[in-house]
């Protein structure tokens, strides 16, 4: 019961664009209207109206004693003074009375016809008389035997029709709870479908990204891939870097060394070692020199001790008017704009 | 991509740092001796005496074979004080020093005055400004000590110009063989006779004060050991034992003298106590054990003995123990001195039938041949260990020559007298 204040409650929220639900709602409720009623039909259990039928058939017993002449108001009124209305009551009595009143006047004509006739016909009169009264009795008791029928069949058809009505009722109200079940079923269903879509989607998304993942991977490893052969390339162009830059060092280094020599034996010849030296007595300068080979500056780095010794260093290396240098500018300034000297005698006097 | 441009980048950083700075070591100096520039001095009012003080340095500077003195003739300018000096002129001239100066006379004439100022031209800078005084007549003093001053200045080695050599001249006079004890300036100039006899005079050795010789005199017939005070000329006969009295050599301290003495059978090496003329015996052997030499730091000396079979140099403790053999490889190796720093001794090697001076490392035994010419004889080392001045035999006479101790350049000492022998470089004299 709380599902379906649920449900009513999630129907009236009920978007637009279910327009075609709506109408597979309809077809469902129509199919299962006429299945139910089909159903209800073959469940006569279900049905109350049999008892109510039998309490009214007391209402024309009470009335059968009245002839079947004015038959017409009779179950009409009835029915409508069911109800306990007073004034209702009131006029049915003084109608009841009038009509009681004529139908004395009424009768007592037909006593005094009935009696001229008989006293002028007497025995054939009386016999077709009492045929006639006995065919009036059959037809009234036909009629009254037809009202009745009429009566339970009116009694009945609106048995029935209520019945019916109740039944319809019934019906609709299984129907508007079917409908409203079905609504729930729909709405259920497609609140599963929308949660179905909703989990396809899902998955499709998860899927979807799963995929792009495994693409981008792929991509990545494709890149990956790529770096990889831009890296071997990378390296070994590196390599090839490397092996020229090393022929080149070597080339350099050859170079160096052939200057290195050349400095070094000029610096000896200029050097004249002091006889104040020591074996290892060691004076170490820096020198900066132009692309020229001209001196810049040269320093003491590391004292001798011996101020004669680190003297006759400096002046070894100040008396060079111009140092041979490469001309290689990359080898000399790899090598000889700033280098050292080390004045390490090995032969003293 | 990226990666390969940090790679690249930090390749290049790592590149910088690696490259260590070039060091050339120089092991080998300049085989020729050191272009020195030594301008006349000016002279301003009147100098006395006829001394070239520039051409006395110059001598001396050559002399110890290190210095190649510009002649003056090639001199574009001759400045005599620093404001005048342009170092291109030197440079040009291929001149690492330069000295100039100027005399004047001091105390009325009677000393003169010099200043004067070396400079390194490659550093166009001064490193040596000073003045001396001298009496007027010891203008070769002067000129000594300048020499002296510049060679310490540029070499870091205290100069030996001032110092003296003692030497024995043998002389025919008259028919008469004359003996002659000098003292002379290293150069050979100012040569002095302190004693003069027609007997023979050996063995002259300094005292370590320079002011003292002693030496072996012949004069009365028989050897005897004198001391002798230069500047008194005062002589002390300290030992003339039987037989031989030879070689005498004064220890470090001056104190004492080893002596070689026969007078117990056998020349054998003795310490006397100069004060009170006690005597120790160093040495006991059969053979022959003479020519003591002291070790600087008076803890040994060395002496030649043949008790090998030839004569060959040993060395002892001074308290007579710890005998060693220091010479082999050769028959013939005699008069040993230590040198100044008592690092090596230098002695008389023979080699086939000639006499060199030869060097040993006293530590390693490592062995080195001084001299070129033949019949060498007495070597004596300079006070600053610098020099060695020997006898040896030119012509028919013997002359004294100097060699730097590393054998570098001999200089011979121009001598007026005939033959000269057993020369004694004095210590540093003040």
């Amino acid at each position: 019961m709380t599902d379906n204040i649920r449900e009513s409650n999630s129907n009236e929220v009920r978007p637009p664009w279910r327009k075609p639900v709506v109408l597979s709602a309809l077809l469902h409720a129509a199919i299962f209207f006429f299945a139910l009623v089909g159903w209800s039909w073959s469940n006569p259990t279900h049905e109350p109206p049999p008892r109510s039928i039998s309490a009214r058939l007391i209402m024309p017993e009470k009335t059968q004693p009245e002839p079947a002449v004015k038959p017409k108001p009779e179950p009409e009124k009835a029915q409508p003074e069911k109800k306990p209305d007073e004034e209702k009551q009131k006029e049915l009595e003084r109608q009841e009375q009038e009509r009681k009143a004529a139908e004395a006047e009424q009768k007592r004509e037909e006593e005094r016809k009935k009696a001229l006739v008989r006293e002028k016909e007497k025995k054939a009169e009386a016999e077709a008389k009492a045929k006639e009264a006995a065919k009036i009795k059959a037809e009234a008791e036909a009629a009254a035997a037809a009202k009745r029928k009429a009566e339970k069949e009116k009694a009945a058809a609106e048995e029935k029709r209520k019945a019916e009505e109740r039944r319809k009722a019934e019906e609709q109200r299984k129907a508007e709870e079917k409908r409203k079940a079905e609504e729930k079923r729909q709405a259920e269903e497609k609140r599963k479908q929308e949660e179905a879509e909703r989990k396809r989607k899902e998955q499709e998304e998860a899927k979807r990204r799963e995929q792009e993942r495994k693409k981008r991977e792929e991509q990545l490893a494709a890149l990956a891939s790529q770096s990889k052969q831009d890296q071997a390339l990378a390296d070994q162009r590196r390599a090839e870097q490397a092996a020229a830059s090393k022929a080149r060092d070597a080339r350099m280094q050859s170079e160096s060394e052939k200057y290195e020599g050349l400095i070094r034996d000029k610096v000896g010849a200029n050097w004249f070692i002091p006889s104040s030296a020591q074996p290892g007595l060691v004076a170490t300068l820096e020198i900066t020199l132009l692309p020229t080979g001209e001196l810049v500056s040269v320093k003491v780095t590391t004292s001798s001790g011996n101020s004669a010794f680190d003297n006759s260093a400096l002046s070894a290396v100040r008396g060079i008017s111009r140092f041979p240098v490469p001309d290689d500018a990359d080898v000399f300034n790899r090598y000889f704009r700033t280098f050292s000297l080390q004045f390490d005698p090995k032969t003293l006097k | 991509m990226m990666r390969a441009f940090l790679t690249l980048v930090l390749a290049g950083v790592l590149a910088m740092p690696a490259q260590a700075e070039l060091l050339i070591r120089i092991t080998e100096g300049a085989d020729n001796a050191l272009p020195v520039a030594v301008v006349p001095f000016g002279e301003s009012g009147g100098i006395s005496g006829d001394e070239d003080i520039a051409q006395i340095v110059r001598d001396d500077l050559a002399m110890s074979g290190e210095f190649a003195p510009l002649a003056t003739d090639k001199m574009l300018s001759l400045p005599s004080k620093g404001d005048d000096v342009y170092y291109r002129d030197w440079r040009l001239l291929g001149q690492k020093y330069l000295l100039v100066g100027q005399l004047s006379p001091a105390n009325g004439g009677k000393d003169v005055k010099a200043q004067f100022e070396l400079f390194d031209v490659n550093q166009e800078k001064r490193i040596l400004g000073a003045t001396a005084t001298v009496s007027a007549k010891n203008l070769r003093t002067l000129g000594h000590h300048i020499s002296d001053r510049v060679y310490e200045a540029i070499t870091g080695t205290k100069g030996i110009f001032s110092t003296r050599i003692a030497y024995i001249t043998l002389d025919m006079e008259d028919g008469k063989r004359i003996y002659r004890l000098n003292v002379s300036d290293v150069d050979g100039k100012r040569s002095q006779v302190r004693l003069k006899t027609d007997e023979p005079i050996l063995s002259p050795a300094w005292a370590p004060d320079g002011k003292r010789l002693a030496y072996v005199s012949f004069e009365t017939g028989r050897p005897a050991i004198y001391i002798h005070e230069l500047s008194t000329g005062k002589r002390n006969k300290i030992a003339q034992f039987p037989g031989l009295n030879s070689a005498p050599a004064f220890s470090p301290d001056g104190k004492s003298l080893l002596l070689t003495l026969s007078r117990d059978g056998n020349a054998e090496i003795y310490k006397m106590d100069i004060a009170s003329r006690k005597l120790t015996r160093m040495t006991d052997h059969w053979a022959i054990d003479t020519e003591p030499s002291w070790a600087p730091d008076g803890e040994s000396f060395v002496f030649t003995s043949d008790r090998s079979g030839g004569p060959q140099v040993y060395r002892m403790d001074a308290n007579g123990g710890d005998l060693k053999r220091l010479t082999f490889g050769s028959r013939y190796n005699a008069r040993p001195r230590y040198s100044a720093d008592g690092k090596n001794i230098f002695y008389v090697h023979q080699r086939d039938s000639a006499f060199h001076i030869a060097r040993m490392n006293v530590d390693s035994g490592d062995e080195s041949i001084l001299t070129r010419t033949q019949l060498d004889e007495s070597p004596s080392v300079a006070p600053n260990g610098r020099l060695l001045i020997y006898a040896t035999q030119q012509g028919s006479n013997s002359v004294l020559a100097v060699v730097s101790a590393d054998g570098g350049s001999t200089y011979t000492l121009p001598s007026r007298f005939g033959d000269v022998r057993e020369p004694a470089w004095s210590p540093f004299v003040n």
